[in-house]
């Protein structure tokens, strides 16, 4: 019964920091301070120093800033004018025509970017007034970049898989390698759905522009070559066993740098803002995993992931009535919350309930992956939404409803994650065989 | 708020914040060094101790000098989805809260990373790693970030009180 009132306490606290707009590293302080202070005489303090600063000094972090930076050197090239020229000559002719661009275009730039936000902006800002001028259907020019920039967080490199990978401690690169099939799906479906809705109403669609032969359409695209070359070395060198994440990560760093300075956009200007923009996002999500760090002791001694799982357990749940109740509470979770904070904060408890159902932990990261993405473009917390509605001038709602139908299109892709997990399982296993 | 004392003191303060995310940048170029460096070693195949642990090292102290820094630019993340609904009044006692909060946690962050410094060099514990260096030297980053963070939440703290204008929250991702 004791137990019972200090668990109440515990997650009171919780809440209530979280809730009033406590920063979010910080809350996760407080919050297992208050489990050390509640559950356990040992000196709260000094456990929470030293945890926080084994947690923020490990190698294995280190892929997380330079990944980071990767993206904000790219992010600073021509990169949004090369993608959109160089792969619309391709997809004109598929039904829907250019709205493929939004999901092709953000498949490329997920393969360099780790975060979501990132290649909704760097995608929007070249299709969004491009596909405006041509007259494609406001809504579907909207929802389909908003649906397709949840492709950045699962088509590796991925900030929230290296979070989920330190936090529970599996290899990053083989969460990469299981969110290579699953994210080139979800960019099939997402074009599925456009031919799709073409088709029903073809009236929508603008017309057909001039075709091109294909030595214009190879000329126009010679502009994305580095971009495919970075992908395959930074993927391949992982996938090849050649080189750690961290290891790939340096190279991508090295690579967009030697990239942006072809193009000639490398300035000592774009050069400090891409690394001090590196710095802000990677220092906010060391704190939050240095307080998810503490926090994870903390639990421990509460108790309260064991008894959480005893519990499941004891209910003798099916795997998928699990993974579904599992979804549920990620989804409304994830409308209060961001997707890292989302995961850090909840895998204390979630990863010992998992691992009891036997879960494979690379399989899992990619369904987390998945369901905390649907949740960002979903109001009233949905980053890929915020970035639209700094790009189009448009309201909240508009957007939201614009950005729906992806959300029944990644619906989809769970029951099919879930329904067959080779899907995530087969590259990484190759992976570990292979030579 | 103007006044000489005040005003030399709000630029000092500035400066600080500005310099820790300055040197957390550098050590963010120290990482991708220090990995460059470990993947040639490796292709020539000679082995030079400590690359992987002071690459740690480099993210501590990265993570650690920009917090301030990024906590001066907005950079850190809040659920502000009650926080948005409050205006005048409520919202600056809000925001004072969450300041308050703030301040104690960070405060507190910042007491124990000193006196995990001072344990470490008191004891003379030495890395685990093939570095075996001492402990303390690398964890001077974190104790300093932690207080740096610290004393920006209180300057803060103690702005919003004075009445400061409250910046328009913009959530970073």
């Amino acid at each position: 019964m004791e137990q019972l009132v200090l668990t109440l306490v515990f997650l009171t606290v919780l809440f209530f920091l979280l809730g009033s707009g406590v920063w979010v590293g910080l809350s996760l302080l407080g919050v297992a301070l208050t489990g050390m202070l509640l559950f356990t005489t040992r000196p709260a303090g000094d456990a929470m120093a030293t945890t926080i600063w084994a947690a923020s000094s490990s190698w294995t972090l280190t892929a997380l800033p330079l990944f980071i930076w990767m993206g904000e050197i790219l992010f600073r090239t021509r990169l949004s004018e090369d993608l959109f020229k160089g792969l619309s000559p391709w997809l004109g002719r598929l039904p829907g025509r250019l709205l493929h661009v939004n999901v092709a275009g953000c498949a490329l730039f997920a393969a360099i970017s780790g975060s979501s936000a990132a290649t909704v902006a760097t995608v929007g800002k070249m299709s969004i007034p491009e596909l405006r001028r041509r007259e494609y259907p406001e809504s579907m020019i909207i929802g389909t970049l908003a649906g397709a920039g949840t492709l950045g967080l699962l088509i590796p490199p991925s900030i929230i898989l290296i979070v989920y990978g330190v936090t529970v401690n599996e290899s990053i690169a083989g969460l990469f390698m299981a969110g290579v099939f699953p994210g080139i799906m979800l960019a099939l479906l997402f074009m599925g759905y456009i031919i799709v809705r073409a088709l029903l109403d073809p009236a929508s669609m603008p017309p057909k522009e001039a075709a091109s032969n294909l030595l214009q359409k190879l000329r126009a695209s010679v502009s994305l070559m580095p971009v495919v070359a970075l992908i395959v070395g930074v993927l391949g060198s992982i996938y090849a066993g050649v080189a750690t994440a961290t290891e790939a990560a340096v190279l991508g760093v090295v690579g967009a740098l030697l990239l942006s300075f072809l193009q000639g956009s490398l300035t000592w200007k774009s050069f400090t803002a891409s690394l001090m923009g590196a710095t802000r996002t990677s220092s906010m999500i060391a704190l939050i995993l240095g307080g998810a760090a503490f926090l994870s002791l903390a639990m421990g001694f509460t108790g309260l992931p064991r008894n959480l799982a005893s519990w499941i357990g004891a209910l003798e749940l099916s795997p998928l009535a699990l993974i579904v109740a599992l979804t549920v509470f990620y989804i409304i979770l994830g409308c209060f919350l961001d997707g890292i904070s989302a995961v850090v904060l909840t895998m204390a408890v979630v990863e010992p309930m998992v691992r009891q159902a036997g879960f494979d932990m690379l399989w899992f990261g990619i369904f987390l992956v998945i369901v905390v993405e649907m949740a960002q473009i979903t109001p009233p917390v949905g980053f890929n939404l915020f970035v639209l509605q700094g790009m189009t001038d448009h309201e909240m709602p508009y957007i939201a409803k614009a950005a729906l139908p992806m959300f029944g299109i990644m619906v989809l892709a769970v029951i099919l994650v879930v329904a067959f997990p080779e899907i995530a399982t087969w590259l990484p296993a190759q992976m570990r065989t292979g030579p | 708020m103007q006044g000489g004392m005040w005003g030399g003191l709000r630029k000092a303060l500035d400066r600080l914040y500005l310099a820790g995310g300055i040197l957390a940048g550098l050590f963010l170029v120290a990482i991708a060094v220090l990995v460059l460096l470990s993947i040639v070693s490796r292709l020539l195949g000679i082995f030079v101790p400590g690359l992987s642990e002071y690459a740690g090292y480099a993210m501590a102290a990265s993570s650690f000098f920009a917090l301030a820094y990024t906590f001066g630019r907005g950079g850190h993340i809040r659920v502000n989805l009650v926080l948005t609904k409050f205006s005048g009044t409520r919202r600056r006692l809000a925001e004072l809260w969450c300041l308050a909060a703030g301040s104690f946690l960070a405060g507190y962050l910042a007491w124990y990373s000193v006196k995990m410094v001072r344990v470490s060099h008191m004891l003379g514990d030495i890395s685990e790693g093939s570095d075996a260096i001492h402990l303390w030297i690398p964890q001077l980053s974190m104790a300093a970030g932690a207080v740096l963070l610290a004393v920006a939440l209180v300057d803060r703290l103690i702005s919003v009180a004075a009445g400061a204008p409250l910046a328009a929250e913009q959530s970073s991702e």
